[in-house]
């Protein structure tokens, strides 16, 4: 594998960035990447919510996938768990309401009834 | 899936499934045909009868269809496939498609679909080789990658970026990319 002296470069890079920034994830964005959300575009769902994270510069968001939640005609699904509030899933997420998640809810913490699927547990 | 790359990632997804560790990926394109071979060294199949749609590992359904969809694209192209128990341990699946072919679909964006992969499934050795008139090229490895950064330094954009340009780079140098439609 070539690149391995660039790949330490930016480790420099981003440590100093991260040693300057918060350091625990306090929001989980957990996206469904079963075969049923694959097919319905939530690869592209979770790759608008890393781009927006990056965008806002925020470190104390992450995202991470799990598999079919079971509801496979609601894909793509997405949980939002804010630490000290009840898990929130969405459903029939797309890239747009991806984006109007973020804004509303990952960012100013206000639930968007249009896409709730279920509240809590 | 509308395109080949959400097959990859969903078959890779079985690997992870099966509890592999190790997960290697070999790619190639020789002449518009595209090649494929996923190995891991996961819990296995038991049989051949996972290309069945009623077989699945899941116990709240009785359907399981990444594999079959896969199988179907692949002949829907009169191209091969072929999913066999690893003798040691695990899994390997490989296939080769038409991509010329009219029934052929999308090729889509391999490069992301490998990154999603890495990102997906952080715990996971992923090895990506490149295979160009018959010599294997590595161009991505978990365990390097982790050799450099911890799982949180991992996460920083800049990072993800990196890799995904790399890949794609090395991708397009071995002649497999986005020609065949996104």
């Amino acid at each position: 594998m070539k690149n391995l002296e660039e790949l330490k470069k930016i480790r420099e890079r981003v440590k100093r960035d991260l040693e300057l920034r918060a350091g625990k994830h306090r929001i989980k964005i957990v996206v469904c990447l079963g075969t049923c959300g694959i097919a319905a575009g939530a690869r592209q769902t979770m790759n608008t919510l890393v781009d927006l994270i990056n965008s806002s510069g925020k470190t104390d968001i992450i995202v991470t996938t799990t598999g079919c939640a079971g509801f496979c005609e609601r894909e793509p699904m997405i949980q939002v768990n804010i630490e000290d509030k009840e898990p929130v899933v969405y459903g029939k997420i797309d890239t747009e309401a991806a984006k109007e998640i973020f804004e509303k809810h990952i960012l100013n913490g206000e639930i968007v009834e249009k896409y709730l699927f279920s509240k809590g547990k | 899936m509308k395109n080949w790359a959400d097959h990859l990632f969903d078959i890779v997804e079985n690997s992870i499934k099966a509890e592999s560790t190790e997960v290697r990926i070999i790619l190639g394109m020789n002449n518009k045909i595209f090649f494929c071979t996923i190995s891991d060294n996961g819990i296995g199949i038991k049989d051949k009868k996972v290309i069945d749609p009623f077989v699945t590992s899941r116990k709240t359904r009785k359907v399981g269809l990444g594999i079959p969809l896969l199988k179907k694209a692949v002949e829907d192209t009169k191209g091969s496939f072929r999913i066999t128990k690893l003798k040691k341990r695990g899994t390997k699946l490989s296939f080769e498609t038409d991509l010329s072919h009219i029934d052929a679909k999308p090729f889509g964006d391999m490069t992301r679909a490998l990154v999603d992969m890495i990102y997906s499934w952080p715990k996971v050795n992923i090895e990506i080789f490149v295979k160009k008139n018959n010599k294997r090229l590595l161009i991505y490895s978990g365990k390097e990658i982790k050799k450099i950064f911890n799982d949180f330094e991992i996460q920083h954009h800049e990072v993800r970026e990196f890799i995904f340009q790399s890949l794609n780079k090395e991708l397009n140098l071995a002649g497999i990319n986005l020609e065949f439609g996104m």
